[in-house]
């Protein structure tokens, strides 16, 4: 399976939006979601946005906050009126995922990543 | 980082955001036509597992204390956890079949249930703890292995990462029967045992293999029953080595199998059970 897109292959008209998801950071550790690799995708068509989300556990007890604060940052961006968060678990996250950013933020808060 | 996940959260407090605009959706791809009886197969087999998950589940969380150390009390925290995640996934894919999700997790009564019938009570020592999760577990694991290339797009898309959480399951299972195997005779009778007397009642879980309605030829699953308990064979056979005994495979007595819901028993968890997987204590504090 070829590797979701990520913030580096964002098209012009989402790299704003992926600029804008750096801003949420996750529950448990100060890190974008968009460093640990939890949003595979960004689509969108007018004021309308679609965003594929994964989580790093299917048990993860912040599933509905990290999804609450994704689309309130998003209805910020100019233009956007309409938020649709597609929760995706293919391809399974894994710590790959992260970006070296969000590794290095992991290692200078004493987790190995 | 230690294991392929980062260390487990805890809820955040203060209050929930605002309501909001928009919608979530649970799947990519919406719902895949099925025959009618297949359809009618996949909902019981995604009832099937996800109702053994949310007992499995919650006989892991019974020794979360009470655990002979630390760190197997905190595995069966994590154990318990990751079942109960598995089990809510699966239940919100019944919402494809047109059922009441939230009533299925919270209004139904024992005999609706569609758990392994191992899991209707409590496990009652360790040793048995231990059992379930080399031979139930396992069962649960292989049988999701097998929905691994489903033609029903919804499952296949989840069944990664559920395996992938599983991974550390077996390894915790195969870790205490060597222990049991490597300690005093005593242990490893009990261990052999626990293994011994629900091996039968596994195997027979996975179902005959002239079904009323098989899923394998419309791709759902890519075996039938007697494939799936050589597999479950194979893969505990080395822990049924380790304390003396043969993982043999035999013709099940079907003699009141119910396929739907794959079990003998018509009852289901007994009272304690039911009241506390529906959560009857927190229905007054519910507010949606």
């Amino acid at each position: 399976m070829a590797p979701a897109p990520g913030p580096s292959a964002a098209a012009p008209e989402t790299a704003s939006l992926w600029s804008a998801l750096r801003d949420v950071r996750d529950p448990e550790f100060p890190i974008s979601v968009v460093d640990l690799g939890l949003v595979y995708d960004i689509r969108r068509a007018g004021a309308r946005v679609e965003v594929d989300l994964t989580f790093t556990a299917t048990a993860c007890p912040c599933m509905d906050f990290i999804r609450d604060d994704v689309r309130d940052r998003l209805l910020k961006e100019p233009g956007v009126e309409e938020v649709e968060i597609r929760v995706v678990w293919d391809p399974p996250w894994t710590v790959d995922r992260m970006t070296e950013e969000g590794r290095a933020a992991l290692r200078r808060l004493g987790v190995a990543a | 980082m230690r294991s392929r996940r980062l260390p487990r959260r805890s809820a955040r407090s203060g209050a929930r955001p605002p309501p909001h605009r928009g919608r979530d959706v649970s799947t990519v791809d919406m719902e895949t036509p099925l025959p009618e009886a297949v359809r009618t197969g996949v909902r019981d087999l995604v009832l099937v597992l996800a109702d053994s998950k949310r007992l499995l589940g919650m006989r892991y969380a019974e020794w979360m204390l009470g655990a002979p150390e630390l760190e197997a009390s905190i595995a069966c925290s994590s154990m318990a956890q990751d079942e109960w995640g598995h089990a809510r996934l699966l239940y919100a894919l019944l919402r494809d079949f047109g059922e009441d999700v939230s009533h299925i997790e919270h209004g139904r009564e024992a005999h609706e249930y569609y758990n392994i019938e191992l899991l209707d009570r409590a496990a009652g020592s360790w040793p048995d703890l231990v059992a379930l999760n080399a031979l139930v577990d396992t069962a649960l694991t292989i049988q999701l292995e097998a929905l691994r290339e489903s033609a029903y797009a919804p499952v296949r898309q989840r069944v990664g990462k559920l395996l992938e959480e599983e991974r550390f399951h077996g390894a915790h299972a195969a870790a205490w029967v060597s222990r049991f195997a490597r300690s005093s005779a005593r242990a490893r009778d009990a261990m052999a045992g626990a293994l011994q007397r629900i091996l039968p009642d596994v195997l027979r879980w996975f179902g005959p293999d002239s079904p009323s309605v098989s899923l394998v030829p419309a791709g759902i699953v890519d075996a039938e029953g007697s494939a799936l308990r050589v597999r479950l064979a194979e893969r505990v056979a080395p822990l049924f080595e380790a304390v003396g005994l043969t993982a043999a495979v035999t013709e099940p007595d079907f003699t009141g199998f119910d396929e739907a819901r794959r079990r003998t028993s018509r009852s289901g968890p007994d009272p304690d059970t039911l009241a506390r997987i529906r959560g009857d204590k927190n229905r007054v504090f519910l507010m949606d």
